[in-house]
């Protein structure tokens, strides 16, 4: 503005007309004043950054397009349409890799590398057996481990989990030095990982934490965990009894429940037995289940004994249990539930489990004998369509 | 006299000034929420294995609700793309709430479906159930359809789903709402990562489908609306969602879970006793009851939003039936305020009843209403001549760029998340209408919005019908 | 020469897949997605169909139930890979006449034994 300029001189007091009318106003204004400009730039500058991000995104995509039909043609080549790889003919770790066909110049940035692993785990998440163990071997032979262990030094946590997940995923031995202390991180979703890690890669006791774990274990670690053990190849399975006996943490005990259905570790029924005596009634029901699924036939006097005690979410994983078992001892208890319980639930329940159990002519007796919502419940258990 | 109304004044502007700062504070804040909600969302994201929770025997089951009434164009298509949602354990319960077009013939004959003898128990109260069929089909297994007298409400519909759902969790959802395939997986999510709190309903995103590319019932490529009020409501869902929701999720006092796409502990809905048939905001109404019942049985609940996209709806693009949605949106706030005003400031329902109810009362509820009186005062201080124009001039330049930037930063927010449509170029068309709000979308809303309290003060009777829909199936895609 | 239609949302194992057995000397087609899948019937007789259980448009239950009625595809053999394992899956697709059950992450070399042994068992349809 040169007319500010003109008229200065050093001797007057400095008059900056913009500036004085705006010292006039009231604060309030001012401070609208001000506001004005700070949301304007911000307007201004959330754009460019809103197009520095798409930018980004855009180069990532180009990047993408380029890298992986290459990376899709290598690994074509040299792992899976190989002959002795195709028909088994060659162990992984014996089979010829033409290591240096992937030492391109292009997986030396550090982005790259990261794709280059990013799909290698989506390959090996495809293809097991010798497929799995060559890409297992390729990961290894060009050194991308160090990238992941890299990861696992770094301060941020999700940069950590990251690490552990390509480690684990790859089937990489972490040494206990370095995993064990993340099991007690304080940041929830790295510890779960450190765990899960743990049980997949440690060969002395896979399961130690559960000894000492005091803080419930959450559906979604229970979910990843047993995903972990059902799917690595040679873990030592112990039998879960141990924790469902002595354990003082109810979720890991309704973890190991599950997982002796899933093994079907029938020596693990009297273990589960003395939950029936724990106070807590959804653990309670939960021992009810896994019982029923092991058709642990013993137990069956039993619940018909307690029968009478228990809430209703008991009562119901009780006539279910009665009826996996398909013993058919129980058929005259299911029908007096069925025919003279006021809840609808339960009746259902006893029908389902009657239709699993009952010879053919009674439940056409039963039909005929009761009532209208009888009748419907039971052709309601015994349509093949309606699953639940 | 004149003392009265010089102290009346007085006491109407500084109200009025506290109420716009702490608005403007709160809207900073939850800037600031949403943003520190979604990196956290994004970290997890990073590593996170749907894949597990796909395959694993553990996931819980859930029961998909669809009302549908008179969708016969689309609802073919719409169950089909249901049934391929990526979920270990789950099934679609579509209720045909008495349409009187030919939506039930067709289902029938698309679906080989049959009537079976189907126990239940209705523990909400609804209009009878004609009869309830299952596929003989075992590739449409997971498919029930309810064919019950109509309701003349969605509430109705859903009630009898719930009735009849298999599942602990319920994901209720519009027929007409195109939902993401991953859309059960993300919403469950949240459930099973609460190490204390019972999640009793997840959220996540909804947006306006109408320019986008949809090929049989999924989304190809998103696209802003190219209709101007489809694009303001666009702009609106994202303010709402992404930086609204999430910044409320952040400090566990999400207000409602909209009725396009959201995921429901049964239990706790069936105790809260269900949708109300009379309320004309259904949805944010039983939240309010779950949230209700959850603390008066001192259950320590919480509402989880994510912030990506998993439904997309249509949104009116005719101001009569933008009219029509408005205003029925205001007359059930208004309901729903008065019906549960006990909430308001009670300590006894804790976050809710100190936080969430009180900024929905005054922020929501009474905003038009002193947008109202603000317009007319201004109109008396013109006539009177009180007006100092420069001053006027400079504090609407203030709030019109503070509402500007706002609304600009949820469009970053969801752009840092999730690099949805195609090119810059389209972001800055979306944000563009961002410029406009103040002088034709914001009107607009007040307006319907004191037509809906109108209403709901008068209980004049409105038979709100269905809107009016193209369905998605009939746009040609080639 | 054997024709093999291969539907798979996931780009990794739909390529793998059609270089495999393109390289064992079968004519293969692939489809991404449901749509894509029953569009293909069309095309040519199929001798096996190996198709993924959760795709968009239309799921894995539902091409099944269509491929059994399409004279092209209703004679030739079905195998799905799919990561679910819950027993209910399974039945439902032994139900609609499924052949073969593969659980995904694939073994290359077994997928390639029951392949052969399957349409060994079958006269050509081409």
């Amino acid at each position: 503005m040169p007319d500010i300029f003109a008229d200065f001189s050093p001797e007057e007091p400095v008059r900056i007309p913009l500036l004085d009318s705006f010292l006039e106003l009231p604060v309030i204004i001012q401070i609208a004043v001000i506001f004005i400009f700070i949301s304007s730039a911000s307007i201004v500058f959330i754009q460019v950054r809103i197009w520095f991000t798409r930018y980004k995104g855009h180069r990532m995509q180009k990047r993408l397009a380029v890298l992986l039909p290459l990376i899709d043609n290598l690994i074509s080549e040299h792992i899976i349409l190989r002959n002795d790889v195709m028909n088994n003919s060659v162990h992984a770790d014996n089979a010829d890799l033409d290591i240096d066909a992937f030492r391109l110049r292009e997986f030396r940035k550090k982005g790259n590398k990261q794709i280059l692993i990013d799909r290698l785990i989506s390959y090996r998440k495809g293809f097991s057996g010798s497929t799995g163990a060559l890409l297992r071997r390729l990961y290894l032979e060009l050194d991308l481990d160090k990238v992941s262990f890299k990861k696992m030094k770094r301060s941020q946590w999700n940069t950590k989990v990251r690490g552990i997940r390509e480690l684990t995923d790859m089937d990489i031995s972490i040494s206990d030095v370095n995993i064990l202390p993340l099991t007690n991180s304080k940041r929830n979703e790295l510890r779960s990982e450190a765990r899960n890690a743990y049980i997949k890669l440690s060969k002395n006791e896979p399961f130690k934490f559960f000894d000492i774990s005091t803080e419930p274990l959450l559906k979604w670690d229970q979910i990843e965990l047993f995903k972990t053990i059902t799917t690595t190849e040679n873990i030592a399975l112990p039998s879960f009894a141990r924790w469902v006996t002595y354990s003082s943490n109810k979720s890991i005990v309704s973890f190991c429940l599950k997982l002796i259905v899933h093994y079907n570790q029938i020596d693990a029924g009297p273990a589960v037995v003395k939950l029936l005596d724990n106070k807590d009634h959804v653990l309670r029901a939960e021992a009810i289940n896994c019982l029923g699924k092991l058709k642990y036939e013993e137990v069956e006097q039993q619940l018909l004994h307690i029968y009478s005690n228990q809430p209703l979410n008991c009562q119901l994983e009780i006539l279910k249990a009665i009826g996996r078992m398909e013993t058919r001892h129980s058929v005259l208890f299911l029908k007096q539930e069925f025919l003279y319980s006021t809840d609808f639930d339960i009746r259902k329940n006893a029908a389902r489990s009657l239709v699993r159990n009952a010879p053919k002519a009674l439940i056409e007796e039963l039909m005929a004998s009761s009532s209208e919502d009888g009748q419907l419940i039971l052709k309601h258990s015994m349509n093949p369509l309606i699953k639940y | 006299m004149a003392g009265i109304g010089h102290w009346i004044t007085t006491f109407y502007e500084s109200t009025v000034f506290v109420y716009g700062t702490v608005l403007l504070v709160i809207y900073a804040l939850l800037g600031l929420f949403s943003y520190l909600a979604i990196r956290n969302f994004l970290r997890k994201e990073t590593y996170t294995n749907y894949f597990d929770l796909l395959t694993s025997p553990l996931s819980p089951g859930i029961s998909v609700l669809a009302p549908a009434y008179n969708e016969g164009l689309s609802i073919i298509m719409n169950v089909q793309s249901l049934l391929t949602l990526n979920y270990p354990t789950f099934e679609i319960v579509l209720i045909n709430d008495g349409s009187t077009d030919n939506s039930m013939e067709q289902l029938i004959s698309q679906f080989e479906l049959v009537a079976v003898d189907f126990a239940y128990n209705p523990k909400i109260k609804t209009q009878p159930i004609n009869h309830i069929y299952k596929s003989t089909n075992p590739a449409f297994g997971k498919l029930t359809v309810i064919d019950k007298v109509n309701g003349k409400s969605k509430a109705d519909a859903v009630n009898a789903g719930i009735n009849i759902a298999s599942f602990n969790y319920f994901v209720c959802t519009d027929v007409d709402c195109i939902l993401d395939k991953n859309a059960l997986l993300k919403l469950v999510k949240p459930v099973l990562e609460e190490q204390s709190k019972r999640v009793i309903a997840t959220g996540a995103t909804l947006r306006i489908a109408n320019s986008c590319e949809i090929d049989n019932g999924v989304i190809i490529r998103m696209k802003p609306p190219r209709n101007l009020l489809a694009r303001f409501q666009e702009m609106e869902y994202i303010r709402a969602f992404v930086l609204g929701k999430m910044g409320w999720s952040f400090i566990n006092c999400v207000p409602n879970v909209s009725g396009g796409l959201g995921l429901f502990d049964k239990e706790i809905a069936i105790k809260a006793g269900g949708y109300d048939q009379q309320s004309f905001g259904e949805d944010m109404e039983l939240m309010v009851r779950m949230c209700r019942y959850a603390c008066d049985n001192d259950i320590d609940y919480a509402i989880r939003y994510i912030p990506e996209t998993l439904c997309w709806t249509e949104g009116p693009v005719t101001v009569k039936i933008f009219k029509l949605q408005r205003t029925r949106w205001a007359r059930g706030l208004a309901q729903l305020m008065y019906a549960h005003f006990k909430m308001l400031f009670n300590p006894k329902y804790g976050r809710a009843g100190m936080i969430t109810f009180p900024y929905n009362f005054l922020f929501e509820l009474l905003a038009p209403i002193v947008e109202l009186t603000g317009i007319l005062y201004y109109i008396y201080l013109i006539l009177t001549g009180g007006v100092n124009y420069t001053f006027a001039i400079l504090l609407l330049a203030f709030v019109y760029s503070y509402s500007v930037m706002i609304t600009t930063m949820a469009i970053l927010w969801d752009q840092l998340a999730f690099r949805h449509y195609k090119s810059w170029r389209e972001v800055v068309y979306l944000c563009s209408t961002a410029l406009l709000e103040f002088l034709c979308y914001h009107p607009l809303i007040v307006i319907f919005s004191l037509r809906g309290y109108y209403y709901f003060l008068t209980g004049k009777k409105h038979s709100w019908g269905n809107m009016q829909r193209q369905g998605f199936g009939q746009k040609k895609k080639t | 020469m054997r024709n093999i239609l291969v539907i798979d949302d996931d780009e990794i194992i739909q390529n793998v897949l059609e270089k495999i057995l393109v390289k064992e000397g079968f004519r293969v087609e692939r489809a991404q997605n449901g749509k894509e899948g029953l569009a293909k019937f069309d095309l040519l007789k199929y001798d096996l169909v190996i198709t993924d259980l959760m795709m968009p448009y239309a799921n894995g239950f539902e091409i099944i139930s269509k491929l059994k009625q399409h004279p092209n595809t209703a004679n030739a053999a079905v195998i799905v890979i799919s990561s679910i394992t819950h027993e209910e899956s399974v039945m439902d697709s032994f139900k609609l006449g499924v052949d073969e059950y593969i659980r995904k992450p694939i073994m290359v070399g077994e997928l390639l034994l029951r392949i052969k042994k399957l349409l060994l068992s079958r006269p050509s349809n081409a």
